[in-house]
């Protein structure tokens, strides 16, 4: 038995799971449209609650600031209630793939949403999980430029770049208040979002005058006429800004996203998540073609990359990051990660996840920048963070400790693929819970 | 790499290491014949008490603190003058409880020189004097109290940790211990995930420095501060459930001349784990404990120009336990006008400091006022009973 296709394109086997023989990429294709209640079950609050409850905790503040009201706020007070959704949305980072019976789903919408980064600026970590719903879960088997589109008119990302504080100097409020353009949207979206390569400086200025003036609103696209620069624009050697904004700016995403550059760099992107660092020529080749014949549409370039050889190479190449790696902890072991008091986990507040993935180098909704988490293997292992990584193997075989064979764990999670050198070591472990711990901290555990 | 790290020899360094060498934690313990539990916390660097218990309700305060007050504003309201700091948060239900109090504005005898040294020497021994010191012997009071104490067996103590504290060292011999974790690879797990980490490019190397990491102690960057507080505070109540009835540990890192406000909003936390942890760990042996917190002196009333406090006189001391008569402010509120301050700079003290540990070990350990003014706190007046204890 070869769970090969659970460890490439999910998050590992899970507990209890059986079935797995052959590899089989209509199996995978299949989860694309297949309900998932156990993922369902993480829904997060959506954009329009959290929305009013910032309204509502904002003029909480400000009555107390004026009342000097320093009563104790109740756990309805809006400012709690947000606490706790934040702290659950990290959470669902990690556990709602550890639940999800469609891993690959779950998969692409981790790498849907950190190729189109938002991070944690102020207030606004809290439209972070409705990015990811709204922009990366709800595109991910559809059209690449509807999921550009999405998120550069979304809340999270405007604000996470800057687009608010970005006023065409011409445009009324430009005049008026000496206040010009800012470009950090403009250029993350040609240079990480979609293109790469392909454009200049004078293509990012003339883009930031075509955006400025964005205020999406929770219906949607929306603008703030006083900022919107008025006259004609030239991006990669079209012109733009003589229709509405709005429908300009949709132009241009489409004209971006029909780019051969967009082609390449989304096709990369999937080869060197999914296969290898440095992935094979042909296959971001065959994935390229397919982008530009099929119009980006994203099912018929995941159809081409599990037909590809690569897909089935016994060698897993890639290193699991550290989100993949602890849920792949806890689905070996049938944990839901909100175990708590468990032996060796000292204290009762479990796993204490978001602590977990800070320490492996993964501090959730706040990577570096707005290029998101590594994709390279070499920038997860510093020692701090490989030691951070034996210490969670620790924790959760001491959770799940007594009840487990490490060898039957081992046959679970790799089947085939363990090499003899593992399963001696797994076997050779004085107790259950460490031969256990040997097989989660082993570098065959560590990749995918 | 706190699991692997968490060695008898490494558990200090390591506590240490993870708050960038400035907060090393030193454990002693000692034995006694009673079923009430003292834990003495010394907060090293002498920890800004108008920041931690925040007079808001004075009127002149907000003045003297319009950065502080800016960065972290605020508080838990704990009567109509003061408020707890809000990195503090998780004691507050305590408060409400019943299970915490502090007094403010308290000083050592020990005044004017503001010295760090003299003073953490002057707080350890006890003294008496003006000038801190502490005369040949270097004991410290909680020594010669357990020296004191019917039926105490200090030779029964443990002894575990880097270095001792002088406040229990003396005569009477006493324990030093250090808490071990078990949980952690074994030698031999340890040695089977290197050969199969050695035999990998790409994790080898990473998985080799990593253990070097956990081998060397304290070296790199410990992440797992936190975790560490809270063993601290479990392997504490593991003793005081066994023979240990008066414990002291020191926590550094209060000395906030600039960014207090990072720096303090880090540590108070901890502080508060610690507490809670033992607080979890003791369950019913809680309501027979109490906590006191000391510092050798307090800070300016004034913020300085770099976002922090200097060296003043009166401080607060925080109390925490079962056995204590909390959810009260104790003592007397010296006011923060210019012409209430001492030297024109600090909170004036009203109190010593010295009086509440000396009331406490009378309540809890049977010691004559006789013994506590002569032998535990020489030269000590100590007056009426502040009514700490149930």
């Amino acid at each position: 038995m070869t769970p090969l296709a659970q460890i490439r394109f999910g998050y590992g086997p899970a507990a209890g799971n059986t079935g797995a023989e052959a590899f089989a990429p209509g199996e995978l294709m299949a989860q694309l449209t297949a309900p998932d209640p156990e993922s369902d079950r993480f829904a997060r609050p959506d954009g329009a609650t959290r929305q009013a409850l910032m309204d509502r905790h904002r003029a909480e503040v400000r009555r107390r600031r004026k009342t000097g009201d320093m009563s104790d706020q109740d756990e309805n007070a809006p400012g709690r209630q947000l606490k706790t959704i934040f702290a659950e949305d990290q959470l669902a980072f990690v556990l709602r793939p550890v639940a999800a019976r469609n891993g690959f789903v779950e998969r692409l919408a981790n790498l849907w949403a950190n190729r189109l980064t938002v991070g944690v600026v102020g207030n606004a970590g809290l439209l972070i999980e409705p990015f990811r719903t709204e922009v990366a879960r709800a595109h991910l088997a559809g059209r690449f430029e509807d999921m550009l589109r999405a998120s550069l008119w979304h809340p999270a990302m405007q604000v996470y770049l800057d687009q608010k504080r970005s006023i065409g100097p011409n445009s009324s409020l430009g005049l008026r208040k000496g206040l010009g353009l800012n470009e950090n949207l403009a250029r993350e979206f040609l240079e990480l979002h979609s293109m790469g390569t392909g454009y200049t400086q004078a293509d990012v200025t003339e883009l930031a005058r075509l955006l400025a003036g964005m205020q999406p609103d929770a219906n949607g696209p929306g603008l703030n006429t006083a900022a919107v620069e008025p006259g004609a624009k030239t991006i990669l050697g079209q012109r733009f800004g003589d229709d509405d904004p709005v429908a300009e700016i949709d132009r241009l995403v489409s004209v971006v996203a029909a780019r051969p550059e967009t082609a390449l760099s989304v096709a990369r992107l999937l080869a060197r998540h999914f296969i290898s660092d440095d992935p094979p020529a042909d296959l971001v080749e065959a994935l390229t073609q397919a982008y530009l014949r099929e119009g980006g549409d994203l099912p018929a370039l995941y159809r081409v990359l599990l037909d590809h050889p690569a897909a089935q190479d016994p060698v897993l190449a890639k290193l699991r990051s550290p989100q993949e790696y602890a849920a792949a902890c806890l689905r070996a072991l049938g944990l839901t990660g909100r175990e708590t008091g468990l032996p060796g986990l000292h204290g009762k507040q479990g796993f204490r996840l978001p602590e977990a993935l800070m320490r492996m180098g993964q501090p959730i909704f706040r990577p570096r920048g707005p290029d998101g988490w590594p994709e390279m293997a070499e920038d997860w292992l510093t020692p701090p963070m490989m030691a951070a990584r034996i210490d969670f193997a620790v924790d959760a075989a001491r959770a799940a400790a007594e009840t487990k064979d490490p060898l039957a764990v081992t046959d679970l999670v790799l089947g085939d693929l363990a090499s003899p050198a593992l399963r001696f070591a797994v076997q050779g472990a004085e107790q259950r819970w460490e031969g256990v711990a040997v097989l989660l901290g082993s570098p065959e555990f560590m990749r995918r | 790499m706190a699991l692997l790290h968490l060695t008898r020899r490494s558990f200090l360094t390591c506590a240490g290491a993870a708050a960038l060498g400035s907060m090393v934690s030193e454990v002693v313990f000692a034995a006694a014949g009673s079923e009430n539990r003292l834990v003495t916390i010394l907060l090293r660097g002498a920890m800004d008490g108008l920041d931690v218990i925040r007079p808001l309700g004075d009127p002149d305060y907000a003045g003297l603190r319009p950065t502080l007050l800016s960065q972290a504003p605020g508080g838990l309201p704990l009567d109509d003058r003061f408020a707890l700091h809000p990195a503090l948060e998780a004691l507050h239900p305590l408060w409400q409880s019943g299970e915490f109090a502090f007094a403010h504005a308290l000083a050592l005898p020990y005044r004017k020189g503001r010295s760090h040294f003299i003073g953490q020497d002057a707080l350890e021994h006890g003294s008496g004097r003006a000038d801190g010191a502490v005369g040949p012997a270097r004991d410290g009071w909680l020594n010669r109290a357990i020296g004191l104490i019917p039926g105490a067996d200090g030779g029964t103590g443990l002894s575990v940790g880097q270095e001792r504290l002088m406040i229990m060292e003396g005569g009477v011999p006493t324990g030093h211990w250090f808490p071990v974790e078990e949980n952690q690879l074994s030698a031999q797990g340890r040695s089977l995930l290197d050969r199969l980490h050695r035999e990998d490019p790409l994790t080898g190397p990473a998985f080799a420095a990593a253990m070097e990491l956990a081998t060397a102690g304290g070296k790199g960057k410990i992440l797992r501060e936190a975790e560490m507080y809270d063993l601290l505070g479990q392997e504490l109540a593991r003793q005081l459930l066994g023979p240990a009835r008066i414990a002291a540990f020191a926590l550094n890192g209060w000395d906030t001349h600039q960014r207090q406000t990072h720096l303090i909003g880090e540590r108070l936390p901890l502080l508060a784990r610690v507490i809670l942890s033992l607080r979890a760990a003791l369950g019913e042996a809680w309501g027979r404990t109490l906590v006191l917190t000391m510092t050798e002196f307090g800070r300016t009333a004034r913020e300085n120009g770099s976002g922090g406090t200097d060296h003043g006189t009166g401080g607060v001391m925080l109390a925490a336990g079962g056995l204590l008569r909390g959810g009260r402010a104790f003592g007397d509120w010296p006011g923060l006008a210019e012409a209430d301050l001492l030297d024109r700079r600090d909170l004036m003290p009203v109190d010593d400091l010295r009086r509440y540990p000396a009331h406490a070990l009378r309540a809890l350990f049977g010691l004559e006022a006789r013994q506590l003014e002569e032998v535990v706190f020489p030269g000590l007046d100590l007056g009426r009973d502040p009514g700490l204890i149930l």
